[in-house]
């Protein structure tokens, strides 16, 4: 019965038209989510209503090979640019551009690929032999536990601070607070908004996005044009990649490539969650397990591969309560099941039972699509790499028209516009500051998450001692709690090693 | 001399063209505002609806997704937009609860209807659990239990209102929890984090039929064909009309004619088979109500709301 059902969805996934319409799916991905500004969530949106006249499965195929194309596209603006081509690549930036400006744009390309195709794998083997218990306890999990994992992921503010833990801590609660202007998210009210129809509707997280990252260092380009022999090209220098070289290095990283995987896929399993959260979160852990923390941030190899490997797993993982019990793991995901209902296809905890061809087709799509990106990608790579011979006067603006362009699309709201001006300004201001910009996204992210389901606890149950009576929640808050001790206790030993040098400056 | 004559020409041309616009439309692309975000139930059925639109006149009509603060965001852009009938947008029962919470000052009245094109049927649906598996239980244990049955809503929203209007029904009281969107309701009920929530065909029937929640009622006059075994409200007493329904919009002062032959090209496109299947797959009942018949409707509604709309606040 289960061979059947397997080799049912494969016999329709490998269909040629199947296998063609998915080749111009993972390129339209790659190519979108390589654009900043533009999203995986824009680029699967456009192909929904040409998925209404394929078969069910067929639909699907195209749209989990935009997808997979998509989570892997954000790494060569990631890379190339050192802006984030999605929200899911903020970490990749960190050390993929260090890597690329060092010379090696080649390798850090290259490992980011190798890193994303083994994270979806290992997501999709996952989603396979453990999709029904884990969805059970995805599903089973409260306001509580949403709460106590956010704050948990807030402690990673310590990971990506930089030269000051002062600065980015101030850094994170600018975020924060970001993040309460607009609709409030429970009953909507406006907050923060002083009446102004620009202020009203909030301020989206991509456009933040956009404009911290994309716009403070397409300005920081600007400043350093005529400075230096690197003004001509974004890198300099003959760029040589070696592909089987690289998917051997990135082998020998087995504990961080499978940890972040995991990391991705249990990230990506919980709604609501998401690639962006994964990806900080697998660095996070990359840097903290690490014997040399202080190389991360400098073209560290684990950098690339713990963020790749993390942001691409969700992909996996968002599809397990999804294909489980029919609950949406990401917008992506709900996208996915509504293409699916219009086909008559009801999505839900029965779903594997009674459509079990299309279900397994799924895991082979998946597979296939995970290949796909990877043979595109390495074909294209001269291509791509191509872009840090483009001299600079060409590529700023464009890739600043491109950040006007998604951030208008997002919603198609002019207001938006004003918006990523102004969060621009403040994130060139910011950046030329020397704070770290990271744990302002941060906030952003994570703010409207732990609101909500802090208001949604005490709204369920008045008792505050609830966040520690339920095992789960009292395990996260453990985690966070360890984790700062854990922060301080580096910072205080870092600041033993500097005293000699810093001697009176405490002001950090 | 000459421009003056081109002048009046042009004007006498525009004159003529004005009565033969309305007859030869839509001649051009014709814009959907869809105020709320992409995969969303309005979205999805939009997107079907805008499919047969586009067969039906031959015309293109792209989806424009412009989301925010409940859906007024879209909508006040559609506001200014000429009312010339080449932009058209979308409204639900949502509009109702956003103008008397004062999220927004439009209201239906803003707007010419065009026609009601989907109504999706809203059931109570309960959790599974110890203290009740039908509507009179739950009714006793509320009863016995003020303020212990904790009720999944949108706050503000129109699941809101429904289940204000079953709290005030069955005299009892709930606690409310918030969520977003009726997915991620449904899931807090699987998974035991609310007690009730109100839900649809398309996101609940599935966890139903596993046995991990109940549909304890209906909220349509008669039982729905999907559910016959689900009794209706009332059948149990209580004469509760639950449904989100959607209708496509036009500017007010648009012409007659323009609302006339719209009204006649979603007729026609809904009654396409492949529409009407993809529809019903997306969980909206058989329903067509044209202009005049939707004009109605939205007034009597708005009667409904203003009796409940106190239980909102606060």
């Amino acid at each position: 019965m289960m061979l059947d059902a397997f080799l049912a969805g494969a016999h329709q996934v490998f269909a040629f038209d199947t296998l063609i319409y998915m080749l111009i799916g993972s390129v339209a991905g790659i190519v979108a989510a390589a654009i900043p500004g533009f999203t995986v969530t824009m680029a699967i949106i456009l192909t929904l209503p040409l998925t209404f006249t394929m078969g069910p499965l067929q639909g699907v195929s195209v749209m989990l090979s935009v997808y997979v194309g998509g989570y892997t596209g954000g790494l060569i603006s990631a890379a190339l640019l050192g802006i984030p081509g999605t929200p899911s690549s903020v970490a990749t930036t960190f050390d993929a551009y260090p890597m690329a400006r060092g010379g090696e744009p080649g390798r850090a390309l290259s490992l980011g690929v190798w890193s994303s195709f083994f994270g979806t794998v290992i997501s999709t083997i996952v989603l396979i032999i453990a999709a029904p218990p884990l969805a059970m306890i995805a599903v089973k999990l409260g306001p509580w536990e949403y709460f106590s994992l956010i704050v948990f992921a807030l402690t990673i503010v310590a990971s990506l601070v930089g030269n000051s833990l002062m600065r980015g801590l101030i850094a994170g609660v600018i975020g924060l607070g970001l993040a309460t202007i607009g609709p409030d998210p429970m009953m909507g009210q406006p907050r923060l908004t002083f009446e102004s129809s620009i202020l009203m509707p909030g301020l989206p997280f991509l456009v933040v996005l956009i404009g911290i990252f994309a716009i403070s260092q397409l300005m920081g380009e600007l400043e350093d044009h005529g400075k230096g022999p690197s003004s001509d090209a974004l890198i300099p220098d003959v760029i040589e990649f070696k592909t089987w070289a690289v998917m051997r290095e990135v082998l020998m990283h087995p504990v961080n490539l499978v940890r972040s995987s995991l990391i991705g896929v249990f990230i990506g399993a919980l709604p609501g969650a998401g690639g962006s959260i994964a990806n900080l979160l697998a660095y996070d852990q990359a840097k903290r397990s690490s014997k040399n923390p202080d190389e991360f941030g400098k073209g560290n190899p684990d950098g690339v591969i713990a963020s790749e490997a993390g942001n691409s797993a969700t992909a996996g993982g968002g599809l397990i309560p999804m294909i489980a019990l029919g609950i949406p793991g990401s917008a992506v995901d709900a996208i996915l099941m509504a293409a699916l209902m219009v086909h008559g296809i009801s999505v839900g905890p029965r779903l594997i039972m009674d459509n079990a061809d299309l279900a397994y087709g799924m895991f082979v799509a998946m597979v296939v699509a995970s290949l796909m990106m990877l043979v595109v990608c390495v074909l294209s790579m001269r291509l791509f790499l191509r872009v840090t011979d483009i001299p600079k006067q060409f590529i700023v603006p464009t890739v600043m028209i491109c950040c006007v362009i998604g951030a208008f699309a997002l919603n198609n709201r002019v207001t938006d516009l004003y918006l990523l001006g102004a969060i621009g300004l403040v994130g060139y201001g910011l950046k030329s500051l020397d704070y770290p910009l990271a744990p302002l996204v941060l906030g952003v992210i994570l703010g409207p998450i732990a609101e909500t389901n802090l208001r949604r606890a005490l709204m369920s149950d008045g008792d505050w001692t609830v966040f520690f009576t339920r095992p789960i929640s009292a395990v996260l808050l453990a985690a966070a709690l360890l984790s700062v001790i854990f922060s301080i206790r580096s910072v205080l030993k870092m600041r033993k090693k500097d005293r000699p040098a810093t001697d009176e400056q405490d002001g950090d | 001399m000459f421009r003056k004559i081109a002048v009046a020409a042009g004007l006498l041309a525009a004159a003529i063209a004005g009565p033969a616009q309305a007859q030869d439309y839509p001649e051009k692309p014709i814009e959907f505002i869809v105020p709320w975000g992409p995969g969303g139930g309005s979205d999805t059925l939009m997107r079907i609806v805008a499919m047969g639109l586009s067969e039906v006149t031959g015309q293109a009509v792209p989806i424009v997704n412009m989301p925010g603060v409940g859906g007024t965001v879209g909508l006040a852009e559609f506001a200014k937009r000429p009312a010339d009938g080449y932009t058209i947008s979308q409204i639900h029962e949502g509009l109702y609860t956003a103008n008397k919470l004062g999220i927004t000052e439009l209201s239906y009245k803003n707007f010419i209807p065009v026609a009601l094109v989907t109504s999706s049927p809203q059931y109570l649906v309960l959790s599974k659990n110890d203290n009740f598996s039908n509507l009179e239980e739950l009714k006793a244990y509320a009863a016995a239990n003020p303020g212990a049955v904790r009720a999944g809503v949108t706050l503000g929203g129109v699941p809101h209102l429904h289940m204000a209007m079953i709290e005030e029904a069955l005299g009892v009281q709930f606690s409310y929890v918030g969520f977003r969107d009726t997915g991620e309701r449904i899931r807090a009920a699987v998974g035991g984090n609310v007690d009730i929530v109100i839900g649809d065909v398309a996101s609940a029937s599935e966890f139903v039929k596993n046995g991990d929640l109940i549909f304890a009622g209906v909220g349509t006059e008669e039982r729905t064909s999907e559910e016959p075994d689900v009794p209706t409200m009332a059948e149990q007493g209580y004469d509760l009309s639950m449904a989100v329904t959607r209708g496509v919009v036009l500017p007010a002062g648009t012409p007659d004619e323009i609302v006339e032959a719209l009204d006649a090209a979603l007729e026609k496109a809904m009654s396409l088979p492949d529409i009407r299947e993809k529809m019903t797959n997306a969980g909206s009942a058989d329903i067509y109500l044209g202009h005049e018949a939707y004009k109605a409707y939205l007034d009597k509604l708005d009667g409904e709301v203003d009796k409940v709309v106190g239980k909102l606040q606060g």
